[in-house]
């Protein structure tokens, strides 16, 4: 009985960082999916917010700034509004680069600001980070609080869907489709293509932010490797690109499937190795099987590379295409192709 | 179908019960990530651990003591999923790890304290795990930090210098044992002539060296880990003969600085503290000699600690009389403290009797005596290491 | 003076030839196969990996097995553009830029599998410096490190200024679509650009080993500078990439210069971030490069 209401918390668990990643994907799919911008900076967003959250709410700071006691709503809300004047700046220089430069251009900031917080010492505690961050509901009992926090995490997810549906069939999703893909032709028809640009690339990064502050609750504890690019950048990236670019759904189903593959093909080469060291199999003794399991931890990265390859190579739309908001019957034809075009 | 096959073998392998006659103790480690080099060694020392256990006897009625090894990349991120893993889906007893203290603190914090499960961490220094509020279930066989600033400050205080430059990486365990060494050397009246940070993982730290060497500074107090800047410091500080006296901390600790840098170079030259325990009781020496048969080294920084807490982890399951996590903790208490029996590394089969028999025992360990406080914290002794004649660290414990 | 530069300057010089080369490699593929390779820093890696091996098997000098190391990495180099890039050759930069991420960590993964993660050398003990002009020193490796960057860049130039695959590379660089029209064997180009690419990553690997040590992570450390001297050189332009390598480089060293009072002009802790500072600075002014590259 345990060993199932262990799963259930051990699910609960995956929902929740696949919600917080779902929140970061939503948030890239208003940059690339919509309009184009290849944003690589993500991490540096992402820990912008973490680290809002973390200050204002904290109440023990001996080695940081804080002891504010922001009540966590309002630090979230916060963590949103400093993410986006951070990107609001950033765009303002950075927006009118194209593409590879701009995700360049926005590791390199993302590293800068990395590089803030590890030697802002007096801000951030430096790499020791910040620890006891408060987490909503974290009062009351288990399991009620795992539930409520999920429950506070997929509820932001759902009001982010709902809203960026609503947006993306309004006129305003129009015109950034209009831009991603001829941006030529959007500005013949009179739109201001850089203020639409940093308008996409504030929104997503807002949503970034809040994925930090949310991120900061959930964990209780962040430093400078919260920003790490390879979790932070990269793996959004690839949810967002497995899902289904464009496709709000896709992000979503994106971040989920490829977190539950990230964390759960741990447990299944570890079951893998403790099957074939157990009495009944006898191929490896414990030791063996000891030392195999810190090999496996390399190879399993060599696996999740693996499977990105195969989702790219065989679903280059992902697994939920973009589909377009009630397409005039005679452009139905062109859409898929129009959705691979850069 | 076979999609579905395959999911329905996964699903298979996940929700599988534990096997009979095995109780699962979670070993959460940096495994990737960025301080790899240092992390394997530390899981050798965990596994040799229940390599012993199981071949004397193993737990209680003979189970097999098995490690349930879970990435923490030493960041909070993977750090919480990793504990989640462990205590969830593998209903481990308790944990050993997560190697980084940012990583320990996030899964102690969100997983190993709210489902009850103790957690013993074998190289997570940060002093901000020891304020935690945790019910008495996070203990660490790794000293806080404090310790060994102190005890390396006073090292060099009586070996004569006067006036010392630091230097330190910005990461969170090598930062905190420099403002400590810094506070201490110059309470005691000490000078330092430069403290400065450097960015680990860059190829070249001549020009950090210059800056450094104003100010006579008679040596170089280097808080780095071997493979992310300190062996290149000491390399480009030789090479450049700004520098040549150094003493470190125990993230420094491995036989690659002695075969990197040559010996002849570093004899007379270089002292590295090293959380030890008293030579003379033994502990040490008898780790040392199995570990050296795995083919690693027994002198890695925290391999030790990793043995040590999980042979602690286990003498605590075998005193609670079953595999229970309410009980471990205050089983682990009157395992590592006095009074009792002493027992040293490798002694299981004489450990297992005595308990059996109802005796107290007190387990002496490889890195020291590890006697938990009420934080769950170890008080730090230390050895200071020199490179001898014959080209290996001479250890002597400090007292 | 000589403080300047035996610290800063030669120190400076030494990355920034490391740099250089392996920024080659990343700005040819970015010119030519039109994305940022990420894996590049992990061929860099591979290569070292290789050489460390051969120098095990044979125990020559690491330069000496390191024509083989080069080889062995450009097989391998080719095998992974057939498996993971060619599908890709007509999709958008997006997809080779997240295939060329799956394959960094597939490579790093294989290295730390099979090689362990233990921290290894291709040369142990120290080097005593040469003294110059009584206060000028010079490290034996460096002169050496310096010496055979030079002979590499001659190699390059000759390349591509006298062999007509070189004139074909750099014809596809300057204009793709031109370059098919005019019969240039587009497939024989991207083969000769992941050989060359490869090489030079696998020498800059080498060099930096040399003055350092081998560890898995040596390579994905020097991605985003030498994405910045790629940058800053030019996109598709090699000898770009050559002054953007060397411009980084000493750039990186000479901020802890204590150029105002005694205190380092830049906290070292900063140090990491001159290079991403001076790549955004280039892509906001001149996204062109210093020697104009192409712009997309």
């Amino acid at each position: 009985m345990e060993q199932y209401y262990g799963l259930f918390i051990y699910g609960l668990s995956l929902l929740t960082m696949g919600g917080i990643y779902a929140v970061l994907t939503l948030g890239l799919n208003v940059q690339w999916g919509f309009t184009g911008l290849f944003n690589a900076g993500i991490a540096g967003f992402l820990a912008v917010g973490a680290y809002v959250q973390a200050i204002l709410t904290t109440p023990i700071s001996r080695d940081h700034l804080g002891a504010y006691n922001v009540p966590i709503p309002l630090a979230m809300l916060a963590a949103m509004v400093v993410s986006a004047a951070v990107a609001w700046a950033i765009a303002k220089i950075c927006i009118r680069l194209r593409s590879d430069y701009l995700a360049i251009a926005t590791i390199g900031i993302a590293e800068i600001l990395r590089l803030v917080f590890k030697n802002e010492i007096w801000a951030t505690n430096g790499p020791r980070g910040v620890s006891q961050i408060p987490k909503a509901f974290e009062t009351l009992p288990q399991p009620w609080n795992t539930l409520a926090f999920l429950a506070m995490v997929l509820g932001i997810v759902a009001v982010i869907y709902l809203a960026l549906e609503k947006a993306r069939a309004a006129p305003w999703g129009r015109v950034m489709t209009a831009i991603r893909e001829n941006e030529t032709a959007a500005s013949a028809a009179g739109k201001n293509i850089e203020a639409f640009r940093l308008e996409s690339f504030v929104i997503g990064s807002a949503l970034m932010g809040l994925a930090g502050a949310l991120l900061a609750q959930y964990l209780k504890q962040i430093d400078p490797q919260v920003s790490d690019p390879l979790t932070a950048t990269f793996l959004v990236w690839v949810m967002l690109i497995a899902g289904g670019s464009a496709n709000n759904r896709g992000a979503i189903l994106g971040a989920m499937l490829l977190w539950v593959v990230w964390s759960g093909s741990e447990i299944v080469s570890q079951r893998f190795l403790s099957l074939l060291s157990s009495d009944w199999l006898g191929i490896l003794t414990i030791t063996e099987a000891g030392e195999w399991s810190i090999r496996f931890a390399y190879l399993r990265v060599f696996i999740i590379g693996l499977i990105l390859q195969i989702i790219l190579q065989k679903r280059p739309q992902g697994v939920l295409p973009e589909k377009r908001p009630k397409p005039h019957p005679r452009l139905r034809g062109d859409a898929t192709a129009a959705s691979q075009g850069d | 179908m076979k999609t579905l096959l395959s999911a329905a073998a996964v699903a298979a392998l996940v929700t599988a019960p534990a096997m009979a006659g095995e109780i699962k103790v979670g070993s959460v480690a940096g495994v990737t990530g960025p301080i790899a080099e240092l992390v394997a060694p530390i899981i050798g020392g965990r596994n040799l651990a229940a390599e012993h256990i199981n071949a004397q006897g193993g737990l209680l009625g003979g189970d097999t003591l098995v490690m349930v090894l879970s990435d923490s990349q030493c960041d909070p991120k993977a750090g919480v999923d990793a504990g989640n893993k462990a205590v969830n889906v593998d209903q481990v007893v308790a944990i050993v790890g997560a190697s980084c203290s940012g990583a320990t603190n996030g899964m102690v914090q969100s997983v190993t304290i709210p489902a009850g499960v103790v957690n013993v961490s074998d190289s997570a220094t940060a002093p901000s795990i020891t304020d935690l509020a945790d019910n008495d279930l996070v203990f660490r066989t790794a000293p806080s930090d404090a310790y060994q600033g102190a005890a390396l400050a006073k090292l060099a205080h009586d070996a004569g210098f006067k006036k010392l430059a630091v230097t330190y990486s910005n990461d969170d365990y090598n930062a905190g044992i420099a403002k400590v060494f810094a506070e201490s050397f110059a309470g005691m009246g000490g000078m330092i002539t430069a403290n400065q940070v450097h960015e680990p993982n860059k190829a070249s730290y001549r020009s950090e060296i210059a800056t450094l060497s104003g100010g006579d500074a008679e040596g170089l107090a280097l808080f780095a880990y071997y493979g992310g800047s300190g062996i290149t410091i000491i390399r480009n500080s030789l090479e450049t003969g700004v520098f040549g006296k150094f003493m470190a901390a125990d993230g420094m600790f491995d036989v690659s600085v002695i075969e990197q840098i040559g010996a002849e170079n570093l004899q007379g030259n270089l002292m590295i503290t090293q959380a030890a325990s008293d030579p003379e009781n033994n502990s040490y020496q008898l780790f040392a000699a199995e570990f050296t048969k795995t083919g690693m080294d027994p002198a890695a920084p925290y391999a030790s600690h990793g043995y040590d807490a999980t042979f602690l982890v286990a003498l605590a399951i075998e005193k609670a009389g079953a595999a229970d996590r309410s009980k471990i903790a205050a089983a682990l208490r009157e395992v590592a403290n006095a009074p009792g029996e002493i027992i040293r590394p490798g002694e299981w089969e004489k450990a297992k009797k005595l308990i059996a028999a109802g005796t107290d025992i007190n387990y002496e360990g490889a890195s020291g005596p590890v006697d938990f406080d009420d934080k769950g914290d170890v008080a730090g002794f230390y050895s200071v290491n020199r490179v001898g004649s014959d080209g290996k660290y001479a250890m002597e414990y400090l007292r | 003076m000589m403080e300047f530069l035996n610290f800063y300057l030669v120190p400076g010089v030494v990355l920034g030839c490391i740099y250089a080369l392996g920024a080659i490699g990343i700005s040819l593929t970015f010119g030519i196969l039109r994305f940022s390779n990420f894996a590049h820093g992990e061929t860099m890696t591979l290569g070292v990996y290789f050489t460390l091996s051969l120098i095990h098997l044979t125990g020559l000098h690491p330069l000496a097995v390191m024509p083989i190391s080069m080889a062995l990495t450009a097989a391998a180099v080719l095998g992974m553009d057939r498996a993971f890039f060619k599908p890709f050759r007509n999709s958008p930069t997006i997809m080779l830029v997240i295939a060329s991420f799956g394959l960094m960590l597939m490579i790093r993964s294989v290295i730390q599998f099979f090689w362990g993660v233990q921290l290894q050398a291709l040369q142990t003990g120290i080097q005593r410096p040469w003294v110059l002009l009584e206060s000028f020193r010079i490290l034996p490796k460096h002169v050496l490190i310096i010496g055979a960057t030079v002979v590499l860049m001659m190699a390059v130039h000759l390349l591509l200024t006298r062999t007509k695959i070189g004139k074909a590379m750099r014809a596809t660089s300057d204009n793709p679509e031109l370059a098919a029209l005019t019969g240039i064997d587009t497939e024989l180009v991207v083969k000769a650009t992941w050989i060359m690419g490869a090489s030079l990553a696998v020498a800059a690997g080498v060099f930096l080993a040399l003055d350092t040590h081998v560890e898995t992570m040596m390579g994905f450390k020097l991605l985003l500078p030498m994405f910045a001297a790629a940058i800053l050189g030019g996109i598709g332009k090699p000898y770009g990439a050559v002054i953007g390598g060397l411009v980084i480089g000493i750039a990186e060293e000479i901020s802890a210069y204590p150029w105002i009072g005694t205190e380092p002009l830049l906290p070292p802790g900063y140090k990491a971030g001159v290079a991403f500072a001076i790549m955004v600075a280039m892509l906001i002014w001149r996204p062109q490069g210093l020697l104009r590259g192409r712009q997309f």
